[in-house]
């Protein structure tokens, strides 16, 4: 029996080529965007599933309330990792962490920058960590040692080397010390949380920031092991106020958080979790979705509206003896086989495109077919497909009564039929012009942002992290820089201008509301920052250039003068426990951290003792690359040994985009994917019209219509159709755009363009698509259609 | 507004009927009503003892699928079977094993001589040759009544010999009831009884 359907299923795919074609096609693409979206969640899901330990392993967050806004941090005290594994029960093991550092290693006159972190020695049992060489107990039994990768193993010592005893080796460390390779792991798989080369003990890192001993500075992250048979609540109950128990005032809450949800959730407002991640493994998850729905949506219409050619046979076969019940199984069975030979074209499909889909989305998907979840999930997509894309037809098939089909009586009463597969068009048509709307206003979007006035100049503008000689020489580089004649100034900072990191809720000033804390970001600059930077002063002065005048003299932003909220604000004085400042200069805001967000207050110090970036400004107008090479020079004779590494800001500014630039990329992507499918089945409904009509168009034309007259005719059904989509889309697209819209603090409006250029696309498209085949029968020979009768 | 009316029958097992009478009479509206594919509005049906108009659906399809073969004016095969695949698929429908399908077909093939044309198509087929694939379809569940519309209808005279010829040596040798509805008289004298219908009722 199941042979007999597959003999039957495959002659007549064959026998209709054409449709045959568009169909598969169709799904083929809608399995295949599936089956990507598919790789690309279940690389997000599997997270740090490098960690079978995972479900006891926490990050602590650290909670500190300012003026009624609760601010979630990755930062706690340095003593707070040693102590909660002493004192608290639940906790089994800790581990202190650096937040990522970049260093300068070099063997044998090859310098490289490399990535990691310095640890505490029970980092490297917590996160079994796979040591092909040296071991996790004895790494760090000395302190000047290295945990390094295969990989930054590769890069020093030659790829074919590294399985030599690369243990009891050195590399130099920032051209100072000698650091000895204890141990070398295997590199941890891209979708982990932690992204290193290497490791080094954590109290190299203690000895050089004694800060890091108060309880009341937050300036590690701490990792956690938690005992299997605790309860985590409990251990939270008793973190809450703990700092606060150690040394009274430092008020920050501490809370550990699992790793299961790092990935996908790891976003607080307010202090309250939000969805994270999450929301697009959901967002794209659906697109999936969609795209299949309307791939299948196809494959209804073309199946039905073909059922006129299969009526006789199925009158036939109840005539014969078949019932309903076997008539169906036979139609679903087509089905499904259709969607296996779908499902093949769709592996290929997969295959092809992966490379670029793996550029696009930044990871190493592999299709790995043959792993038994993804052969199963493919296998039950189809069939579950193909059941539910076979059903309607499958029924509106069955139902035929055999005595009407056998004497010839035509399907006129295709009346529901006609109307089911109307409406499956207009969703299709919607769906893709929804998509299209969201394209564009992405698009806009980023453009908007990406153009918006920082406050500063960020074209031109180079900066580099501070190595070796370059902060003690500095006065001597910047002269050097501006002798050049591509540099017009130069200033040191803490940060770099687009992500400012250092912020304290401890000043105070006269008049403050005593019970709110302020959240005020600090930031020590040499004193040519403001100029450097292209800022504007408001009111009164820069700072003096002898860097030295201005110990005690700030430079506030006009977000913070407005809390502070006084008629003379130059003058008065803001104080940080005994020290006062006296505030003499007010610039305007710029934007910095979050992009969309308003300018938070700020304070400016002359204090250039904590610098760690030097910017650059090039003189307008200069060559680029004439420019850097001069630069590098001087860089290079005043602080040899370390490579230049710079970077330019506008190019940093774009990088933050980079989530909603790659959402604005996919939407474009599945915009075209979608009405692709949309007009392949358009294509085929039209055809199938045409067909149907061979002979009014035969008899229209003897009665003298021209082309003109014929392929408006033809077309005018289906025009309706994407104009109704039109309708319903616009609605719906604008609800889902304003709602995403909103999230963003700096936004666009939506403007009425987008609809009205989004609808003539797809009209367009559309007319193009059925005119093809209305053109193609209105110029057919009437006779031969007249004849055929 | 009627089909059929006022029409009483009784035809005994072993018989062979001819339905005349011109286009529009209701000829094959009779044939359809008879082989439990159309309804009817008033009176009774009893087929081999059982009363058709009490039966459920499902009982009356099991009954003319068993017992019942239709053989068609327009031959209506399948055209994407083979000849093969035409006389085996009522055998399909009835849950028959394939090994026994198999010596089924292979006996209707051998006894039509057309064994050698079991893989081709129906299109490959001359009009005679596709009626004969039609009667043979219609025998190979062993039914106990045939009802043939107009079965020479399109074929040539020789063609329609040779299926009328057929009919015969069924009815009189393996004891096929046959029902046929005809315009040819030559047809018809091959029955044993004639029944005129005009205008849905039966002609005295």
């Amino acid at each position: 029996m199941i042979r007999n359907y597959f003999k039957i299923a495959f002659r007549i795919l064959w026998k209709n080529k054409g449709y045959g074609f568009l169909n598969i096609f169709g799904l083929a693409i809608g399995i295949a965007c599936t089956g990507l979206i598919f790789l690309w969640v279940e690389d997000e899901f599997t997270f740090n599933h490098y960690f079978s330990n995972r479900d006891n392993l926490y990050k602590v967050k650290d909670r500190q309330t300012y003026d009624g806004t609760t601010y979630t941090f990755d930062a706690t005290p340095g003593p707070f990792a040693p102590s909660i594994k002493s004192e608290i029960p639940g906790i089994q093991n800790s581990a202190r962490s650096t937040w990522g550092n970049s260093v300068l290693f070099s063997l044998n006159d090859k310098p490289i920058y490399e990535q990691g972190f310095y640890v505490d020695p029970s980092f490297l049992t917590m996160f079994e960590l796979q040591f092909v060489q040296g071991n996790a107990q004895n790494a760090f039994n000395q302190i000047h040692t290295l945990v390094i990768t295969e990989s930054m193993a590769g890069r020093f010592f030659g790829v074919a080397n590294i399985r030599e005893n690369l243990v009891g080796r050195t590399l130099k460390v920032d051209n100072k010390e000698d650091y000895t390779i204890s141990g070398v792991i295997k590199d941890l798989p891209k979708n982990v949380s932690f992204r290193f080369n290497w490791l080094s003990p954590f109290k190299i890192y203690e000895d050089h920031n004694k800060w890091l001993q108060s309880w009341g500075n937050n300036g590690v992250v701490t990792y956690v092991e938690k005992n299997p048979g605790t309860n985590a609540e409990s251990i939270n109950k008793t973190l809450y106020n703990y700092v606060e128990g150690k040394q009274k005032g430092a008020t920050a809450k501490m809370s550990i958080y699992p790793m299961n949800r790092w990935r996908m959730y790891d976003s607080f407002d307010n202090g309250k979790e939000i969805p994270g991640r999450i929301r697009f493994v959901n967002l794209f998850s659906l697109i999936a979705w969609i795209i299949l729905i309307i791939a299948c949506i196809n494959f209804m219409n073309l199946s039905t509206a073909r059922s006129e050619q299969r009526a006789k046979e199925v009158g036939i076969r109840k005539v014969l003896g078949a019932g309903k019940q076997k008539l169906i199984r036979q139609f679903i069975g087509e089905s499904i086989i259709t969607l296996l030979v779908a499902a093949f074209f769709a592996v290929i499909i997969i295959y092809i495109s992966l490379p670029a889909f793996n550029i696009l989305v930044e990871k190493q998907l592999a299709v790995n077919i043959s792993q038994p979840v993804h052969l199963f999930v493919l296998l039950v997509l189809t069939l579950v497909c193909g059941i539910i894309a076979g059903s309607y037809p499958a029924f509106y098939l069955s139902s035929f009564k055999p005595v009407s089909v056998l004497k010839g009586i035509k399907l006129v009463k295709s009346g529901n039929a006609g109307i089911i597969r109307k409406g499956l068009v207009v969703l299709q048509f919607s769906v893709s012009i929804i998509l299209i709307i969201a394209t564009l206003i992405i698009y806009k979007q980023i453009a908007y942002v990406k153009e918006r006035d920082l406050g500063y100049n960020k074209n031109n503008l180079v900066f580099m992290y501070l190595q070796g000689n370059l902060k003690e020489h500095y006065r001597v580089i910047k002269n050097d820089l501006q002798s050049t004649g591509f540099v017009q100034n130069a200033t040191l900072s803490n940060d770099q201008v687009l992500q400012l990191g250092s912020n304290t809720g401890d000043f105070v000033w006269e008049g403050k509301d005593p019970s709110k804390q302020v959240l005020i970001t600090v930031e020590g600059v040499s004193p040519e920052y403001t100029s450097t930077m292209g800022m504007h002063l408001n009111y009164g002065r820069d700072f003096y250039p002898d860097g030295k005048s201005d110990s005690t003299n700030v430079i506030i932003n006009e977000s913070l003068s407005r809390i502070i909220n006084k008629k003379n604000v130059l003058g008065s004085t803001i104080s940080q426990g005994d020290t006062r400042y006296t505030i003499v200069g007010v610039i305007n805001d710029f934007v910095y951290n979050n992009m969309y967000g308003p300018a938070a207050p700020l304070i400016l110090f002359s204090n250039q003792s904590n610098c760690n970036v030097l910017s650059i400004r090039l003189k307008p107008g200069v060559q680029i690359p004439a420019a850097l090479s001069n630069i590098k020079t001087m860089i290079k004779k005043n602080n040899p040994g370390y490579p230049f590494d710079y970077n330019f800001v506008d190019q940093q500014f774009d990088q933050l985009f980079k989530t909603e630039t790659l959402i604005g990329e996919l939407a474009g992507i599945f915009s075209v994917l979608a009405i692709f499918i949309s007009c392949l089945g358009l294509f085929g409904l039209a055809a199938y019209t045409a067909e149907r009509r061979t002979k009014e168009i035969g008899i229209r034309k003897v009665l003298g219509a021209g082309l003109g007259k014929l392929t408006t005719l033809l077309s005018i059904d289906f025009l309706k159709l994407v104009f109704l989509s039109c309708i319903i889309a616009f609605p719906v697209a604008w609800w889902i755009m304003h709602n995403w819209l909103h999230d963003f603090e700096y936004r666009i409006q939506i403007s009425l363009w987008i609809f009205v250029a989004a609808g003539l696309l797809a009209i367009g498209i559309a007319l193009i698509t059925v005119s093809f085949q209305a053109i193609k029968a209105a110029i057919a020979n009437p006779v031969k259609s007249l004849r055929s009768e | 507004m009627f089909l059929l009316k006022d029409i009483n029958l009784t035809i005994k097992q072993g018989e062979f009927v001819s339905i005349m009478g011109p286009s529009g009479s209701g000829k094959s509206t009779l044939l359809n009503v008879v082989g439990l594919l159309d309804d009817f509005n008033e009176g009774e049906y009893h087929f081999i003892g059982q009363p058709v108009h009490q039966l459920k659906e499902k009982h009356r399809a099991q009954l003319y699928k068993s017992h019942i073969g239709f053989v068609f004016q327009a031959y209506h095969l399948i055209d994407e079977l083979t000849v093969y695949e035409n006389i085996e698929t009522p055998l399909l429908y009835q849950n028959v094993k394939s090994s026994e399908r198999q010596a089924i077909v292979a006996d209707i093939l051998d006894r039509f001589n057309i064994v050698g044309k079991k893989d081709l198509f129906p299109a490959q087929l001359s009009g005679g040759q596709q009626q004969l694939v039609g009667v043979a379809r219609a025998l190979v569940a062993k039914p106990k009544l045939i009802l043939a519309d107009e079965p020479t209808g399109n074929l040539n005279t020789k063609q329609g010999t040779e299926i009328m010829e057929l009919f015969k040596q069924l009815n009189e040798e393996d004891g096929v009831t046959i029902i046929q509805a005809t315009h040819s008289e030559k047809n018809a004298a091959y029955g044993s009884k004639i029944i005129n219908l005009l205008d849905g009722r039966v002609e005295k």
